[in-house]
């Protein structure tokens, strides 16, 4: 009985630790950016003593579109060539700009841990090869157009990203939109013989080309 | 005029939803994420990180929502996904010994046959897949077998994650009133 309560508490701190996402641990304050919530995080019925929900969920996709679905159903004519993970904030009542990102700031492109892309093989993103591996993705927005950055620092949370280890940077332009997209959303989309990773958010989208 | 401005603000609504939808949802079952050394990515920052990074696991989380989880919605004596939509990785950034067994560095699914008292937990090289629908037990890396810990409360999202031990870490599984602790030595 002891020993289970010795277990159970030393899962607690561990796991409490872990709470530096979106929880409101000391250490958590400390990592609060511009797109923290804004409302306090709730799980129903009880907490979870050892990680709670995050407040913007954790998403994954992929290219080839959907392969884990094709690799299942199997349809997939192509092994997988890419895939980001990424966490999803939400607006809340807020506006993009300024509300929730400013202009000429870099954006770590999600929440909580950095956003990650990982090649499967080698990509022409816009006009440079990118070799397979792991990257973290962030960007500096601006009004007209976004700075997307390729990262070699990688498993780490999304702040402060070093941009002395930026492996690429790229343009893309920024299209206004009449959406109002509640949750930041990114995903893959064919476009004939190459991939867009769209970004957007709010009324805001834009593009990033991929071959492969 | 009102009237104008009341169908203008109903296509509004009828457009929006539409282009929600062309657009991936948030999830029912939201993705997480969990690193050992814990919370590794903000040790990472904060320059705290005392041991290389060892292990990721990636897992989707769904919700008792009511339910009766073991021996329920997941049946006893079957393969479960050990999470929801694409399947549950691990990614082990050092080769890891597991019951004795070594494991390469990479990535792999994970999968568990639960029963009352004890999981067979399943490391699984096909990876960059959906659920364990295909689950095809010819790609299985090692099987072991781990016993049920009772909690005291239940817990209402899935939760996998990873704790120090004497040599190396425990993956731990809890959801609902059960517990599952699967050591690692590093």
């Amino acid at each position: 009985m002891r020993l289970t309560s010795c277990f159970l508490a030393s899962c607690f701190l561990l796991f409490s630790c872990r709470n530096g996402k979106e929880d409101n641990t000391p250490v958590a304050d400390s990592l609060k950016t511009k797109d923290s919530p804004v409302v306090s995080r709730t799980e129903r019925p009880a907490a979870n003593p050892y990680a709670t929900v995050d407040v913007s969920p954790m998403d994954m996709i992929y290219y080839p579109v959907d392969y884990p679905k094709l690799k299942m159903t199997h349809t997939a004519s192509q092994p997988p060539m890419a895939r980001v993970i990424y966490s999803r904030p939400h607006l809340q009542g807020r506006h993009i700009f300024h509300e929730v990102l400013k202009y000429d700031e870099p954006w770590r492109l999600g929440a909580n841990e950095a956003t990650e892309l990982m090649l499967y093989k080698e990509a022409m993103i816009q006009d440079k090869k990118i070799k397979a591996g792991r990257y973290t993705l962030y960007c500096i927005p601006h009004k007209e157009n976004w700075t997307v950055a390729i990262n070699a620092t990688i498993d780490t949370w999304g702040l402060e990203p070093d941009s002395t280890r930026d492996v690429a940077r790229f343009v893309v332009p920024v299209k206004q939109t009449q959406n109002n997209l509640e949750y930041f959303t990114m995903v893959f989309e064919q476009d004939k013989q190459s991939a867009n990773l769209l970004m957007a958010w709010d009324d805001v989208e834009v593009r990033l080309p991929f071959r492969f | 005029m009102k009237k104008i401005i009341a169908l203008l603000f109903v296509f509004q609504l009828i457009f929006c939803s539409l282009m929600a939808q062309s657009l991936p949802p948030v999830d029912k079952s939201p993705m997480d994420m969990s690193y050992y050394p814990v919370n590794y990515p903000v040790l990472k920052i904060q320059d705290k990180a005392t041991e290389p990074l060892a292990a990721r696991v990636v897992y989707s989380r769904p919700q008792k929502a009511g339910r009766t989880i073991f021996g329920g919605l997941v049946k006893y004596g079957e393969v479960w996904r050990m999470g929801a939509n694409e399947a549950t990785e691990i990614e082990f950034f050092k080769p890891v010994k597991i019951d004795g067994k070594k494991v390469a560095k990479g990535r792999y699914s994970l999968f568990a046959i639960v029963n009352e008292n004890s999981w067979t937990m399943i490391l699984n090289k096909d990876t960059d897949t959906w659920g364990s629908f295909k689950y095809d037990a010819k790609k299985d890396l090692l099987r072991t077998t781990v016993p049920v810990q009772k909690t005291d409360s239940p817990l209402e999202s899935l939760v996998i994650g990873f704790e120090k031990s004497a040599t190396g870490c425990n993956l731990l599984v809890a959801w609902d009133t059960v517990k599952i602790a699967l050591p690692i030595s590093l």
